[in-house]
């Protein structure tokens, strides 16, 4: 069973998700301050974490911040809806995805299974040989990536999504196939995350030396790494 | 820069205007009554020298005299000598007869005093009657060359460093003295500049220096003002996010209760659960968007301004919008996308776009078309989003970016709106310096929204 942890201050809203992600098969616990929520973490006993961005003394970013400089497990970030700072920040930062508040359940327990299993496949031999396009090299087994020899620190959705442009190098990959199979979520219209999740894979790739981008967007169709 | 000009023109006129001013006083109450001292002396003079020659004549004669009057005209300054007799002709002088001395000869004659004449600009006469021991009557004629008064500019190298040290003088005093005063007026309208373009923190009265002035207290006055805009709209954002935390907490259990309810649930409960589902989704959208307006309203977010194209928003809308569309049988259709760069935040924009875009998709009738269209005009972008839904009554058109809102409440509700997408979309343009107006087109609602567009092409 999978164990995720909620670091969340809201210990009723805490309580009743875990009565309802008990009952969808994931075994829980909650912590309601950051810093206990960084060592509980760091514990290395779960799979996962649910993290509040609004947290007394140790906020949600911190909490992030501190927990990825020395692991990966996956985190969805709870963000207040609307902020779209909180939703970039949290990105950049090396949340693995994010979930305005209020939030539907079923979407969370949607996008916990996703990610769960994004981190079970990957490890696996499915798909997972080694891809080499013009220095950019990803090995899906051990989930790194290096430029130029150099490794870059990509989430899970980045290495995802570098993962798909890069099979399909030169080829335009449409944006309903990335959000299905890297976001495991039909694409809903005005829905910009899979842009952004791109746009901070963009600014981690870097320019080519001559200036150009490496992943071209085909407007309102999808996106394409180029060949040189 | 403007009134630096002003004031420093306006002195320099000020001062040349007084140094006019003083050399006209100068010339008129001192030079003048020295003039009439000077002529007054020379008159004395003549009459001096008129006895002398009498006295000379009488005691050592006429050779005595013709060498007194030589001793005369050599002294310095040069002069001309004359003894006229009293039937004109002349007795003494060696270039003959000075020229236009005759009428005053003739009034020295028959006043039988000293006579001067000073009417000739370049030259000055006495004359001063004398008697020989016989009895003969002459004249003593005297002409030298007239001394003006030295100009006090014009004419000498001395007059032209005067003239040159003062404009110098006036010059740097005018600058120096217009600096002074409208340099803090520079700093204030830059600190003005910054704080209306969100940096909160802009204070002036350091940067003023230590000046106790009108101008020192204005800037005070502008931090104290800036500090209260500061606090106001830090606090407004403050309660937005407490407002923003409050009131979704509650909402965010509410939905996981109600996710659990719904597990338990049989078929009879599970509508009337779908339905208060919808309704939180509901509340939750309304708190959201009024929240944007809070921000909108009270510029408490700030603008950050970055160069986008807007045909590359209203393309991304516009498709996301059809794809919404296409699900109810209505389509959205761009007719003419422009490339428009603008200044602008993207998300403010793409806000209005989807805001005005959803709502022309929400009452268009069913298998109708939204029309879209983006042209670019003259450094002016337009965007026309005509509807099919049968617009709205002209009287109603102004009020239709009024929060809340409703043109016909029940259909309102039926097609699931809230009432705050325009003032959103509405105040979004606003806050880009923008235009956005309603009118009624072939049988439905256009809405228009017009922006500048951003000067350099590269944005």
């Amino acid at each position: 069973m999978d164990k995720i942890l909620i670091i969340d201050d809201d210990e009723e809203l805490c309580e009743l998700v875990s009565e309802y992600l008990t009952v969808e098969g994931f075994e829980i616990e909650c912590v309601n301050d950051g810093a206990t929520g960084l060592q509980r973490a760091l514990s290395g006993e779960y799979d996962m974490a649910i993290l509040d961005v609004m947290l007394p003394k140790m906020n949600g970013f911190d909490v992030l911040r501190a927990l990825r400089e020395q692991s990966k497990l996956p985190v969805i970030m709870l963000t207040a809806r609307g902020d779209d700072m909180e939703r970039i920040v949290g990105l950049e930062i090396g949340a693995d995805d994010y979930l305005p508040k209020p939030f539907n359940p079923r979407e969370l327990a949607a996008r916990l299974r996703a990610i769960l299993r994004r981190a079970v496949t990957d490890g696996e031999g499915d798909g997972s040989e080694k891809l080499d396009v013009d220095g950019v090299q990803i090995s899906p087994a051990s989930r790194t990536a290096t430029r130029d020899g150099l490794e870059m620190n990509l989430t899970s959705v980045e290495f995802g999504l570098l993962h798909e442009l890069l099979r399909e190098a030169g080829k335009i990959v449409k944006k309903e196939d990335l959000s299905q199979t890297v976001l495991e979520r039909k694409l809903s219209p005005y829905d910009r995350s899979l842009d952004m999740h791109i746009s901070n894979l963009r600014k981690k790739l870097g320019e080519r030396a001559d200036g150009s981008e490496r992943i071209k967007t085909i407007r309102s169709v999808g996106y394409i790494y180029t060949l040189v | 820069m403007k009134l630096f000009v002003k004031i420093f023109l306006w002195f320099l006129a000020a001062i040349a205007l007084m140094v006019g001013v003083i050399i006209f006083v100068t010339r008129t109450f001192q030079t003048e009554p020295m003039v009439n001292r000077f002529q007054r002396s020379t008159r004395n003079q003549m009459l001096i020298y008129g006895g002398t020659a009498t006295q000379i004549a009488g005691a050592e004669g006429e050779a005595g005299l013709r060498t007194y009057l030589s001793r005369l005209r050599d002294l310095e300054p040069p002069r001309e000598v004359n003894l006229v007799a009293s039937d004109g002709s002349v007795w003494f002088g060696a270039a003959g007869r000075i020229a236009d001395s005759t009428e005053l000869i003739g009034r020295s004659l028959s006043t039988g005093t000293a006579e001067t004449d000073f009417t000739s600009e370049d030259r000055s006469l006495g004359a001063a009657p004398v008697t020989f021991p016989d009895g003969r009557r002459f004249v003593l004629v005297l002409q030298w060359d007239r001394q003006a008064p030295p100009s006090l500019f014009w004419g000498s190298t001395l007059g032209y460093w005067r003239l040159g040290g003062l404009l110098l003088t006036a010059v740097i005093l005018c600058y120096l003295l217009a600096l002074y005063l409208t340099s803090p007026i520079r700093k204030l309208r830059e600190a003005t500049h910054k704080l209306a373009d969100g940096d909160l923190q802009t204070r002036v009265a350091q940067k003023v220096g230590r000046r106790r002035d009108e101008l020192a207290d204005l800037a005070r006055d502008f931090d104290v003002m800036a500090e209260r805009i500061e606090s106001l709209i830090t606090s407004q954002q403050r309660l937005n996010r407490d407002i923003s935390h409050e009131l979704r907490s509650p909402l965010a259990r509410l939905n996981v209760a109600l996710e659990i309810a719904k597990q338990k649930s049989n078929a009879d409960t599970l509508p009337i659960f779908e339905r208060i589902e919808n309704e939180s989704t509901r509340l939750n959208e309304m708190i959201s968007r009024l929240l944007t307006l809070a921000k909108l309203e009270s510029g408490a977010e700030e603008v950050r301004r970055v160069p986008l194209d807007l045909a590359e928003i209203v393309r991304d809308v516009a498709a996301d919008a059809d794809f919404e569309a296409q699900a109810k049988g209505k389509c959205v259709e761009v007719s003419s996308a422009d490339s428009c760069p603008v200044m602008g935040s993207e998300n403010l924009l793409r806000s209005a776009v989807e805001n005005v875009l959803r709502n022309a998709v929400r009452y268009t009738a069913e298998r109708t078309v939204v029309n879209v269209s983006l042209k670019s005009n003259n450094g002016h972008a337009v965007l026309r989003i005509s509807d099919h839904g049968g617009g709205v009554p002209e009287e109603e058109l102004t009020n239709l970016f009024r929060p809340f809102y409703r043109v016909g409440e029940a259909r309102e509700r039926k097609t699931g709106g809230i009432g705050l997408g325009l003032a959103i979309a509405e105040r979004a343009v606003k806050a880009h310096k923008g235009t956005i107006t309603a009118r009624n087109f072939n049988g439905g609602l256009q809405i228009e929204i017009g922006l500048d567009t951003a000067k350099n092409s590269e944005a």
